[in-house]
């Protein structure tokens, strides 16, 4: 129930805002608020009917399935899958997520070829992965790879960083004839 | 039709310059590898090559992505039979006769009636394609905006209706992308909406930072939470694809058809894909077809009638695209996008102004068939190998791959930094079981839908009476309105049974 009670919530409080748009009001004709509040009041309604059919139904789980649910509960003979369902591992998440946003944090400052060969390293070794050469290939080589497809070939000016990182990135940039 | 077919010509021999060639080839390649990735979906393969085509000509970066579309409904099918590992959610029909058939020894005969249903599926809805597109975007023309609005609100309310889980959550996750698609300023008023102040919210959220973040990143961080655990994979023989003779053929004349409309009539409409296309063509298969009752236990109606309905759905899902602009599904939308960063806007009037693209497309989707239905014959085995990468391996990649597509299409940290918030947002929805296809299609069809709204209720005056009298707006409008309350009905009706 509690994703319901969240998004209903936001969406009360987003109608909310829909109230303070600033322009120029019309009689007679719609505003910019119009759309969005009328999203947001549907989006309340079914927050609304969703908690209360969860509050009075004996299966929570229970409710109006999509067309494709039904065909896959209606075929009896679908084998079931072999493997059991892996383990949550949170930890492992939370990890990968921080190392995400650190890269994104960085890129600008250290440039992109670090960042990036010490944010595959670390996305690999979060992931379990511990063969130290390949994830040494892996980071350094898919690095310097990227960098030459996105810079040389597709013409993106990829972050270089500021500073030191700055010109190990120009100097890398030469040697790939980067210019 | 003469000259329908002077520019399908003129588009073949555009295919056939050998950059273009070069690169449909390396298209289906991608795609035949993306599609065998469980990790790796579709939707997310042609994402995640969106960036790669920013400084190429519009043609070959059109030919690339439609031709990762195309292979990417097939390959799947290899692992689903050999394995019993869909390699995304189009290949889990596939399994349930696929699978029986290789543990009776007949995986080859399987290979073959995927190979020949993909053939013959993307062959018919190509042909569609060709033959129905000029008509559309004529008729088109003629819409107005209530009708505009009409379909995309059918496009919505397929894509809530069709789509797995709950309706409840399908529809949260559709209007949380509609919402989405509001943020920013708007273009008559100059309202700023839902931008707290934050400047960067102002221009918007861009569908595609939407798109990598909710499929790339959000898949990602799903399979590490679960320890990027592939399933083991069983022994198999030796590999190959036996065709089936032409008499096995023809006496599943009937499957085929049957297949092969349900594909084109899903993929034309807005909102549903191959997915649903092959679970219904499944469903209709257990249905109506001769051996309805032997479904499930290892027959060839069982991989014919999904395999042909997923690529039947390629050629059908283009027609809404190329005559009204619409997307109907996740990948058209990427091409959208690719069309739109070239600045071509698809509709009824590009027919008149850039028609040698469009028929470039049209005769891509026929050679990228043929092209994908030699390599799926002859390099099965090879392709297959590509799941003895470590996942994690791959999963890094994905990431720098959404990272640096986020960041390419307008060189701008912001749109990274949201493209990983959505990110998050997609794994939530995921966690959580709120479908992410009703938000992404939301964000994309939202502003088409507010557009044609409000000039709806400008031009009548606020009289919202005009959406059901006007013929093809009220017929359009009525049969979303039975699409949406279907599946409430339904459930209903269960629930006094029980």
């Amino acid at each position: 129930m509690a994703p319901y009670i969240l998004v209903g919530v936001a969406g009360a409080f987003l109608f909310y805002t829909a109230t303070q748009f600033e322009f120029y009001r019309r009689t007679g004709v719609l505003g910019p608020d119009f759309w969005p509040k009328l999203i947001l009041v549907l989006l309340v309604i079914v927050c609304v009917y969703e908690i209360a059919r969860i509050a009075l139904a004996q299966s929570p789980d229970d409710g109006t399935a999509g067309i494709l649910e039904n065909i896959a509960q209606g075929v009896d003979t679908a084998p079931a899958p072999e493997f059991s369902p892996p383990q949550n591992q949170p930890l492992r998440l939370i990890s990968g997520m921080a190392a995400t946003l650190a890269y994104v944090a960085l890129v600008a400052t250290t440039g992109f070829f670090l960042t990036t060969a010490v944010y595959i390293a670390a996305f690999l070794l979060i992931g379990g992965y511990r063969k130290t050469k390949i994830i040494v290939a892996m980071s350094v080589g898919g690095a310097l790879l990227l960098m030459f497809i996105f810079m040389k070939l597709v013409y993106v000016s990829l972050p270089i960083g500021s500073g030191l990182f700055g010109q190990l990135t120009i100097l890398l940039m030469k040697l790939m004839g980067i210019r | 039709m003469d000259n329908t077919l002077t520019l399908l010509l003129q588009g073949f021999v555009q295919v056939m310059q050998p950059v273009n060639l070069l690169f449909l080839t390396v298209g289906i390649v991608l795609g035949l590898l993306v599609a065998v990735l469980p990790g790796l979906t579709l939707v997310m393969g042609v994402v995640l090559a969106l960036p790669f085509t920013y400084s190429m000509e519009v043609i070959p970066a059109i030919i690339l992505l439609t031709a990762m579309y195309v292979s990417g409904t097939y390959a799947g099918a290899w692992t689903s039979i050999l394995f019993r590992v869909p390699g995304e959610p189009i290949d889990v029909p596939l399994l349930w006769d696929g699978y029986p058939m290789a543990r009776k020894g007949e995986a080859a005969q399987a290979l073959g009636w995927t190979l020949i249903a993909a053939f013959f599926g993307g062959m018919v809805a190509a042909t569609t394609m060709v033959l129905l597109a000029q008509p559309v975007a004529k008729i088109a023309l003629t819409f107005s905006s209530p009708e505009y609005f009409a379909i995309i609100f059918f496009g919505l309310a397929s894509v809530v209706s069709l789509g797995g889980g709950k309706l409840a959550n399908a529809l949260i996750s559709l209007f949380a992308g509609i919402l989405l698609a509001t943020v920013g300023v708007d273009d008559t008023y100059g309202a700023h909406r839902f931008t707290f102040g934050v400047p960067i919210l102002a221009d918007g959220i861009d569908y595609l930072v939407v798109m990598v973040g909710a499929y790339g990143l959000g898949e990602v961080f799903m399979r590490m939470e679960q320890g990027f655990k592939s399933p083991q994979l069983e022994k198999v023989g030796d590999i190959r694809t036996r065709l089936p003779r032409m008499k096995e053929a023809l006496a599943m004349k009937a499957t085929f058809i049957r297949g092969g409309l349900a594909g084109i009539f899903i993929g034309i409409v807005p909102g549903a894909g191959a997915t649903v296309a092959s679970f219904l063509s499944y469903g209709i298969e257990g249905q109506y077809g001769k051996n309805r009752h032997k479904m499930g236990t290892g027959i060839p109606e069982g991989i014919v009638a999904p395999q042909t309905a997923a690529t039947a759905s390629v050629g059908g899902a283009l027609i809404p695209l190329v005559t009204m602009g619409i997307p109907g599904s996740g990948a058209t939308a990427i091409i959208l996008g690719a069309f739109l960063l070239h600045g071509l806007q698809p509709g009824p009037q590009v027919f008149q102004t850039s028609s040698h693209i469009i028929y470039a497309l049209f005769a891509s989707v026929f050679v990228g068939i043929i092209v994908m239905c030699l390599i799926g014959y002859f390099a099965t085995k090879f392709m297959i190998k590509v799941l003895d990468l470590p996942e994690v391996i791959v999963s890094a990649y994905v990431v720098m791959c959404c990272l640096l597509g986020a960041f390419a299409a307008r060189n701008n940290l912001t749109d990274v930094w949201l493209m990983v918030i959505f990110g998050i947002v997609g794994y939530l929805f995921e966690r959580f079981r709120f479908p992410i296809t009703p938000m992404v299609l939301g964000v994309i069809l939202g502003p088409l839908a507010e557009t044609n709204f409000m000039t709806t209720m400008i031009s009548f005056s606020n009289d919202w009476t005009v959406f059901f009298t006007r013929p093809v707006a009220s017929a359009i409008m009525c049969v979303a309105i039975i699409t949406l309350i279907w599946p409430l009905f339904r459930y209903l009706r269960q629930q006094g049974k029980k």
